[in-house]
């Protein structure tokens, strides 16, 4: 790592992908060391092969020499000036100081702002970027986890056309040549195939090369598509439009099949507005979710109506029904129809939302057809929420109107495609199951895949090129509020790679000016002031573009159109339904390699490296399966075999299909994981469909790995809710305050510090933000669905899930439960060797080095949250990877326990940076990264001794309580009881 | 340079008597080896009371206070640390090893105290010499005694004269 | 003379007491009778044993290689059930090891002649049992070869073991135990040794058992100090029996979960740890003093007193039980009554409860009878199901109680592994390796002892006579 000038980092050798002369050197011998091909080979031997060919290690092991190359690749900073964040004090990168920088990420469309930290130039953590509208300093799931892509080892190395590899200046060449073959007639008979992108540069290269290619097409491919929102807007306002919801201005929410807090590029902020909503009192906001499967959503409802997906569209009519008939919002009158069903839920949502006119809220999901999003439409604007509860924007223009996948294949059937440009991320696995994109795309002479790993696209493409990660590239992105970010990268690329960009640049001859260049250029044409260059680091350094947030707008609702649409659509049909629905955990497919979230227990059932045809006990009981039962699933004569999970709350007559699984090409990590909902899915119900038919297969049990088995609290006094109605602060307070005791413990040292933390459960959606924190924070290591299923996961923090009262539509609670650091800690005094002790500051604490391993810890834990390493969990963990560790935490071994700090590390960095600057630690100064990632902002982590720290008033609220408060064991970890709003009338 | 005169006795009778007669004539240092205890020979013979219960004493009270000591010093003085918010010095929870180490040290104690006293480990001693012993730890009543040269072949004759059989002497060679 | 005296054994009336000690043999007959099986030829029946459990051993260290090479993953062991068949293994045969020391020093101490004759059997039983029991806290460990940390020495870290963990406390007793045990039996089998000395034909032999006879003369005041060392170890290996066990038991009570955390351990734990011993002296005895013919020494009123301790001590167990969930329901504490009478019950594990109830409640209640206790077959099946009884006390203490505590969101089942098996049935062989080993270099009934049990029962008759 050479030196580095202050703030920004220096540009480092010329061409792309080469090291500094001392860099080189050092590449080299290292390579020898690791008995690697010499540089500057980009594939080792035997990494060309497919992975599947070799046992995991030995895969790893061929991949050691290139991961060494790329080890030493991560040192280097990115060519071009990158900027830290600047509400931090600029500092020079020295070893073991770490720094942050600003960027954005897009899972799925719109961005949502990041700060990444970067230690030693390699980038270790995902945070929020507090001043970023999408983000407001929470960081999800999906966006943490993405780092561990970066460092995949399957990752995809330099470029090969028809299994030639090709160097970097070589694949740029040949593009442009292939660019050239176009011109003469105006690319007609050149495609490309894009996902959705909020990124304005994105755009712009789009119309470029529209301009220049006036004959090719662009297609755009998003497996989790929003074509129905647009469509209803369409119809709605006559332009497609993108909703905004704004929960902190709503009083009343009735979600129709939208699960807006595990899904969409604003569930951060969502969550973040909703439990703003939530705090208990008169002014507390009441949710209503009509929805099919149990989602994180609806497990936050006050209310939950189950229905079949295709009964949606009619419950929102009867609401209209209702709006229009009774409390005179004559404007429904056309959209409305009298309900067949739940009158008199409709009835009361509908007085409900009618009471808060001006401060009401309906949304819909994008799983809903159009009419759904139409009727929506005319809802808010009827009750007023358009401009008050919900803003409209124009959707990010399509270039020239995309058109969709199915022209795209007629034209490669018809063969007039000789040049497919794939930049959509995995349409062969990702295409409905009625667009057999595979072979079609095997017969383009020139299928161009961009892509980061090796994949079924790929495996069908003639020209397949290495992308470049979000880390490693340079970009821009919109928020949902028209907000844009830089994206800066990171680190140079591990391995010889393009971004989207370049890529589209080189059909325009741009290839190699570099995606800094072509960002910068597009955005000071945008803005063209002489300081430009000043301005540019100001938005690196705060991670967006300020003033690019454009008015939300009200336009008029086309009633007319929108009663034509809802009155066209067929009623539901009786029988049983599928639904598909993105997965919580590796979305459409695009994170199923990746070890993090498929190890991650799903928010609802818990469930490991899989998915499950999910369905309500009262259907399993007329199906005849039950939880475990492998089933054959029929539709439209497309057969998928699925094991059955029984979820109490979903509804009847409908089986959810969690997409995204099933891969065939997708690594030791991914392959073979689940089934793959999407081979029953159809191009014209991608959603939802009925005719399904389900029959039991076998007898043998489907073997899942769920990190938690019984969902009952058992009587016991664990996770706390109460109706508001019926709370008051006495029914809690035998689960507080100082237990009688025989003989008197030694007291408390008084100290400056008493970190302490508390855990609001009003607040907590059990969106799992926090458990991917935390391993990433704290090295927790992944170890498989094996261990899983012997009840050995190593998570520190588990969202603990319990479902009460009624069966088919029990209330749902989470509860994460980390470690509660007792003060009088009965897994301390039972350690024969010291190796768990107390801090003076209260910190229950984990010596590894002096731990022998007897487990008598684990079993006197009343919590159950201390995890064991039975095995050398950390042995085969690729040379890439271990870049990933955070330095500042200890990687644990075989044989000893382990378990939550409160992540002392970063206290300790804080202490540091205090006593330097000769003053105590400052209130919230200390984040714990469970508490840092938190959208809801439901972890407050602080210091006890301290009555005016966030923590000391949690601790004092009339709704804290203590977790199993009978054992006595004084945790510091408080929990607050979860208040529910929900409608008497409903009562 | 000493010598041992042994003889075999029918009875205990006989064997206590021999050996009353023999000390009053003052022979040498007298022993019995029988298969089994007899205390009645053990009186004849005029040995006291056995020190080993006072050893074990000394065992007892050194392994107690030095368990519970050991403890004290370790987890109140010398490394003292919050554990589970328990008192440094946690008396009642010192109480079983302070038993264990006693009882070991007592145990200890004793069984050393009793080789000491027993003259062990001496695999070889002269009256193994006579072949005729090896009846000693089986069935046979043995009388022996430990005198000078010169005076052996007096003691032998008394002996014989008490009705022992098998009378035969042994020489330690130097 | 064993033949012809084991059929009187067996003919004995009923009314009149069965004698401990069968015929007035001599000394020198005693003598031949019970070393017998040490200079006699190999037996067949020994063989064969022998090859029964030298590959059941070879299993045992074949499986505690492969756990030490690839860590304890491959027990079933996990989160929440951290202790399983280790701690289970554990338990179980420390309680088997109780009876040994507990016939010797008690009934020694109780003046009761009956021990003389099977307290060397018992004696070696409870060293080899301890033995197999020290494998598993040693093996148990995530990093046994860091196992010397939990003894107090002055170490690099400059810390000290936490005396308030059970843990340690179990370390000294257990070592303790086994310490004062094996000088209690060596104490006692000197006599023996040197009378095998004597009685060696062989000078390997000779040389042998010399060195370990200690110079052993027999000599008066070697019988002096030795019967008063003996006494002693005997008055002070009492109260350790009885502490062993106890303190076994903190290792659960002295914990916060429910099913551990019950003030009835330490007595009822001691009782099972006798009722336990008592069964596997039984178990072994009975086929080993036909083999051996020792039916004159180890009669039938040592089986029946052996039947009659059974009893009690499985009455207390009983008891135990009975104590253990009425404080449940008494305490009204919820978690508490949940386990008793639910978990245990109605759980996933509750074949395995039952089997419990049936083999240390019901099975005992046969001894109430004579003809039960005189007949050696039926003896002989209740000893061996109140091991497997024992054994799944353990299981259902250790295993059910962990399995389902605090919070239902960390429950999870335990399934044994092929390695935690490998490693239970492992220690049986070691142990009956040992054991035969023991039966055929060491006189398995103390020579020296029977001896003056004769003494002493003749001096008696001739006072009888004088009357």
């Amino acid at each position: 790592m050479p030196p580095l000038g202050k703030g920004a980092l220096h540009v480092l050798g010329e061409g792309r992908g080469e090291a500094p002369a001392d860099g080189r050197e050092r590449w080299r011998s290292l390579a020898e060391r690791e008995g690697g091909g010499a540089h500057p080979a980009e594939f080792p031997a035997g990494a060309a092969e497919a992975p599947e060919a070799f046992s995991r290690r030995g895969f790893f092991k061929i991949l050691g020499a290139s991961a060494a190359l790329a080890g030493l690749g991560a040192c280097r900073p990115p060519r071009d000036a990158i900027h830290p964040w600047v509400r931090q004090p600029e500092k020079a990168v020295v070893p073991g100081a770490s720094l942050h920088y600003a960027t954005a990420l897009a899972v799925g469309g719109y961005g949502v702002g990041l700060l990444v930290t970067s230690t030693e130039g390699r980038p270790t953590k995902v945070e929020g970027n507090p001043d970023h509208p999408s983000s407001l300093g929470a960081a999800g799931a999906f966006e943490q986890a993405a780092l561990l892509d970066l460092y995949d080892p399957r990752r995809l190395r330099g470029f090969t056309r028809r299994g030639q590899p090709l160097s970097h200046r070589a694949v740029l060449r040949s593009l442009v040549e292939l660019a050239a073959s176009h011109r003469e007639d105006g690319g007609r008979r050149l495609r490309f195939l894009v996902g959705e992108s909020a990124s304005p540069l994105l755009a712009d290269l789009r119309r470029r090369i529209q301009a220049s290619y006036p004959g090719a097409r662009f297609h755009v491919f998003e497996s989790l598509a929003r074509d129905e929102v647009r469509g209803g807007h369409r119809v709605a306002f006559g332009r497609p439009m993108e909703a905004r919801l704004r929960l902190d201005r709503a009083a009343v929410i009735l979600s129709l099949d939208d699960d807006f807090l595990a899904l969409g590029p604003d569930r951060l902020r969502l969550a973040r507005e909703l439990a703003a909503g939530r705090e208990p009192g008169p002014e507390m906001s009441r949710l209503y979710v009509a929805e099919a499967h149990l989602s994180l959503t609806g497990s936050s409802a006050d209310h939950r109506l189950r229905m079949r997906p295709s009964e949606v569209l009619a419950f929102g009519r009867a609401v209209a029904h209702r709006l229009a008939e009774k409390h005179g919002l004559a404007a429904l009158a056309g959209c409305g129809l009298a309900p067949a069903a739940r009158a008199r839920e409709a009835a009361a949502v509908a007085d409900d939302l009618a009471r808060a006119r001006g401060r009401a809220l309906v949304t819909a999901g994008q799983r809903q057809p159009a009419a759904v999003h139409a009727l929506v439409a005319a809802l808010n604007a009827a009750l007023g929420a358009a401009g008050a509860t919900v803003e409209y924007r124009p959707a990010p223009e399509d270039p020239a109107g995309a058109a969709p996948l199915r022209d795209l294949a007629a034209a490669i059937a018809a063969g007039q495609v000789d040049t497919l440009v794939v930049t959509a991320s995995n349409p062969v696995y990702g295409a409905p199951a009625d667009v057999d994109l595979g072979p079609l795309l095997a017969r383009v002479p020139d299928g161009v895949y961009l892509t980061l790993r090796p994949d079924e696209t790929s495996a069908r493409s003639s020209f397949v090129v290495a992308a470049s990660h979000p880390f490693e590239s340079w970009g821009d992105l919109r928020a949902t509020d028209g907000t844009a970010s830089i994206c800066q990268p990171l680190v140079a690329p591990l391995a010889e790679s393009l971004s989207e960009p370049e890529l589209l640049a080189s059909f325009l001859g741009e290839g190699d000016r570099g995606g800094h260049a072509l960002v910068k250029a597009s955005w000071e044409a945008r803005r063209p002031r002489p300081d430009f260059d000043a301005e540019w680091r100001r938005w690196l350094g705060r991670g967006l573009v300020p003033g690019t947030a454009t008015a939300g707008e009200a336009p008029a609702v086309r009633l007319g159109a929108v009663a034509a649409a809802a009155g066209a659509v067929p009623a539901a049909r009786q029988g049983l339904e599928a639904s598909f629905v993105a997965d919580a955990k590796v979305l459409d497919g695009r994170f199923a390699e990746n070890a993090w979230m498929q190890e991650l227990p799903d928010p609802v059932t818990k469930l490991t490296w899989d998915n499950a045809a999910l369905l309500s006990p009262a259907t399993a009981r007329r199906l005849g399966v039950e939880t475990g039962r492998r089933a054959e699933l029929r539709l439209r004569g497309r057969r998928v075999e699925a094991p059955v999970y029984v979820v109490p709350g979903h509804a009847d007559d409908v089986v959810t299909l969690p997409l995204g699984y099933g891969r065939t090409a997708a690594g030791p990590v991914g392959t073979n994981v689940g089934f793959s909902a999407g081979a029953l899915r159809s191009g014209d119900a991608p959603w939802f469909e009925g005719g399904l038919a389900l029959a039991p297969v076998g007898i043998r049990k489907h073997a899942f790995a769920a990190t938690q088995e019984h969902f009952s609290m058992e009587g016991r006094d664990i996770a706390l809710s109460f109706d508001r109605a019926q709370w008051s602060p006495e029914k809690v307070a035998h689960l507080r305050g100082a237990l009688p005791t025989l003989l008197d413990p030694a007291g408390d040292p008084e100290e400056p510090y008493r970190w302490g933390m508390a855990i609001d459960l009003s607040r907590c959606t059990g969106c799992s933000a926090c458990a991917v924190a935390c391993q990433a924070e704290n090295n927790v290591p992944v170890v498989g669905k094996a261990q899983v299923a012997r009840s050995r996961e190593m998570h520190w923090l588990r969202i603990d899930r319990y479902f009460a009262g009624d069966p088919e539509n029990p209330e749902v609670l989470s509860q994460p439960v980390a470690c509660v650091h007792c003060e009088r800690a009965p897994c301390e005094y039972v350690c024969p060797v010291n190796a768990t002790v107390h801090s003076d500051e209260g910190l229950n604490e984990m010596v590894y080095n002096r731990c022998v391993g007897t487990r008598y810890c684990s079993n006197n834990c009343p919590y159950k949250v201390r995890r064991f390493n039975f095995f050398e969990y950390n042995k085969e963990k690729p040379p890439t990877e271990k870049m990933l560790m955070n330095p500042d935490v200890t990687v644990r071994h075989r044989g000893v326990m382990e378990k939550c700090s409160y992540c002392v590390q970063r206290i300790e960095r804080v202490r540091i940076t205090a006593r330097l600057e000769g003053r105590p630690i400052r209130e919230g100064e200390v984040l714990t990264a469970c508490q840092q990632a938190c959208p809801a902002q439901a972890i407050v982590f602080g210091n006890l001794a301290d009555p005016r720290s966030r923590v000391s008033a949690w601790h004092g609220s009339d709704r804290r309580y203590d977790l199993l408060h009978e054992v006595g064991t004084r945790p510091r970890t408080a929990y607050l009881v979860r208040i529910r709003n929900p409608n008497p009338e409903l009562a | 340079m000493a010598s041992w005169v042994l003889g075999e006795f029918q009875d205990d009778g006989a064997l206590c008597g021999a050996a009353r007669r023999l000390r009053e004539l003052g022979h040498g240092r007298l022993d019995a080896h029988t298969p089994v205890p007899v205390p009645a020979v053990e009186e004849a013979l005029g040995l006291g009371r056995s020190p080993v219960p006072l050893i074990a004493l000394c065992g007892a009270i050194l392994g107690g206070a030095g368990g519970y000591l050991m403890q004290w010093w370790m987890n109140a003085v010398d490394y003292s640390i919050n554990v589970g918010g328990r008192p440094d010095h946690a008396a009642p929870a010192f109480i079983p090893v302070t038993f264990e180490t006693t009882v070991l040290a007592t145990a200890i104690f004793i069984v050393l105290g009793f080789f000491a006293l027993a003259g062990f480990p001496r695999t070889h001693h002269p009256v193994f010499e006579v072949e005729a012993f090896r009846t000693a730890s089986v069935d046979g009543l043995w009388l022996s005694a430990e005198v000078e040269p010169a005076a052996a072949e007096g003691v032998a004759e008394e002996l014989r004269r008490l009705g022992a059989r098998n009378v035969s002497r042994v020489e330690e060679e130097a | 003379m064993s033949a012809e005296s084991a059929a009187r054994v067996e003919r004995v009336d009923p009314l009149e007491p069965v004698p401990v000690l069968a015929g007035r043999p001599g000394d020198r007959e005693l003598n031949d009778a019970l070393f017998e099986p040490v200079w006699a030829k190999t037996r067949r029946g020994w063989l064969a044993l022998f090859a029964v459990a030298v590959p059941l051993a070879g299993l045992l260290f074949l499986a505690i290689a492969y756990t030490l090479a690839t860590g304890i993953g491959v027990w079933g062991n996990n989160v929440p059930v951290g202790w399983a068949f280790d701690i289970i293994n554990f338990v179980w045969w420390i309680g088997i090891g109780h009876a040994g020391t507990l016939i010797s020093a008690i009934l020694l101490l109780f003046q009761q002649r009956w021990r003389t004759s099977i307290n060397r059997f018992a004696e070696a039983m409870t060293l080899f049992a301890v033995i197999q029991a020290l494998i598993f806290p040693a093996l148990h460990t995530g990093r046994p070869w860091f196992d010397f940390w939990l003894f107090p020495y002055p170490s690099t870290l400059g810390l000290w073991p936490n005396f308030k963990s059970p843990l340690i406390w179990d370390v000294f007793a257990v070592n303790t135990y086994f310490l004062v045990s094996l000088l209690f039996w060596y104490v006692g089998l000197i006599p023996d040794l040197a009378a095998l000395r004597d009685t060696s034909r062989s000078r390997a032999a000779r040389v042998a058992y010399g060195i370990f006879a200690l110079g052993w003369r027999g000599s008066a005041r070697h019988w002096r100090h030795h019967r008063i060392a003996y006494l002693l170890l005997a008055g002070i290996s009492t109260p350790l029996v009885l502490s062993v066990h106890s303190v076994v038991s903190f290792d659960f009570a002295v914990s916060v979960l429910p099913g551990w955390h019950t003030t009835v351990f330490p007595p009822y734990f001691v009782a099972g740890a006798i009722f336990s011993g008592f069964a596997m002296v039984l178990t072994l005895v009975i086929p080993a003093r036909k083999v051996f013919g020792f039916e004159s020494v180890i009669t039938g009123k040592h089986l029946d007193n052996m039947a009659k301790v059974m009893l009690a001590t499985g009455l207390m167990v009983s008891y135990g039980y009975l104590v253990e969930h009425f404080n449940a329901w008494y305490s009204g504490d919820h978690l508490e009554s949940f386990l008793f009478f639910t978990t245990r019950q109605r759980g996933p594990y509750a074949p395995v409860y039952w089997l419990m109830i049936f083999c240390n409640v019901v099975v005992p209640q046969v001894f109430w009878f004579r003809r039960a206790r005189q007949s050696t077959w039926a003896l002989w099946v209740a000893a061996l199901l109140v091991n497997v009884g024992m054994w799944t006390e353990r299981f259902v203490i250790i295993v059910t109680s962990l399995h389902r505590d605090f919070l239902p969101s960390s429950w999870a089942m335990y399934y044994p592994t092929w390695v935690d098996w490998s490693i239970y049935l492992g220690t049986l062989g070691f142990f009956g390796t040992l054991f035969l080993l023991f039966l055929r270099f060491v006189p398995a009934v103390s020579a020296s002892e029977v001896k003056e049990l004769r003494r002493e029962l003749e001096h008696e008759a001739q006072a009888h006579a004088a009357h």
